[in-house]
């Protein structure tokens, strides 16, 4: 008796852990019904360059007329 | 003759911190899907982060030219579609390539618009810039504004200079070409 809920532990040890690789491999699988869905779900997971606004923030600055500092709302400076 | 208080001189709304910080919301709100675009029509990160760059930079020059005849976003992507289809043009004198094949076509055409199944997330992008490669320019444009869904169909169609109808049309095939050719890239 002892021995069968030895076993059964183990089983459901490992039945756990199958089912902790199945969900791990379901939450890695991804469906997508076309295309743009998938651009979109790529999109979404797209990071934006943060050198680009620093490189804005050059170029703006070596432009002509008043100082632009729209950089500074983006680049921290909303943080109180 | 008015002077200005002392102390007072356009410390947060000059016209120049109104144009600043509705620059920065511009930035905000549209780079991610200029830079994307960039990226994926280039094919190039460095490149993409050149001409995402470039755009806004057109944009904020041109800023007084902008007269609400079309969506921010649409004036924006209508120039980087226009930069880089001027770069692509460029490389493609130099180097004309494609990696779509004649069966690749022909099994397009019967193929319906299954689902996409990815295991790997983290290779996806890789997977995606391979198959976009692999699309005729059209095609790959058309896929990568309707992705936006801020874009109607007509904006699209005024981007790619065809009517809402045809826009349809075209998209239907590019989404049965696309799918063929990301299965042939598994």
């Amino acid at each position: 008796m002892k021995h069968q809920t030895k076993l059964s532990q183990e089983q459901q040890q490992q039945s756990r852990q199958v089912g902790t690789e199945q969900q791990a491999q379901q939450q890695s699988a991804r469906e997508f019904a076309n295309a743009e869905e998938m651009l979109r779900y790529d999109a979404a997971h797209t990071t934006v360059p943060p050198g680009i606004a620093q490189r804005l923030q050059k170029s703006t600055g070596d432009l002509p007329g008043p100082k632009m500092a729209w950089w500074k709302r983006l680049l921290g400076g909303t943080n109180p | 003759m008015n002077e200005p208080a002392a102390g007072c001189e356009f410390v947060e709304e000059s016209p120049a911190d109104l144009a600043s910080a509705e620059f920065s919301s511009l930035y905000a709100e549209n780079s991610r899907a200029i830079y994307y675009l960039a990226l994926r029509f280039l094919g190039d990160p460095q490149k993409a982060e050149d001409a995402t760059h470039d755009v806004f930079l057109k944009a904020f020059r041109k800023r007084d030219q902008f007269r609400g005849e079309s969506s921010l976003r649409t004036w924006l992507y209508r120039i980087a579609i226009n930069h880089c289809q001027n770069l692509r043009q460029g490389w493609h004198d130099r180097h004309v390539f494609s990696n779509a094949d004649d069966a690749v076509w022909e099994n397009a055409a019967a193929r319906t618009d299954s689902p996409l199944r990815v295991l790997e997330i983290k290779e996806l992008g890789q997977r995606i810039q391979k198959t976009l490669d692999g699309l005729p320019d059209e095609y790959r444009l058309l896929l990568l504004l309707v992705a936006d869904e801020e874009l109607s169909y007509e904006q699209v169609g005024a981007l790619v200079g065809q009517s809402p109808d045809a826009v349809r049309g075209k998209l239907h095939r590019a989404r049965k070409v696309f799918a063929a050719l990301f299965e042939k890239n598994a």
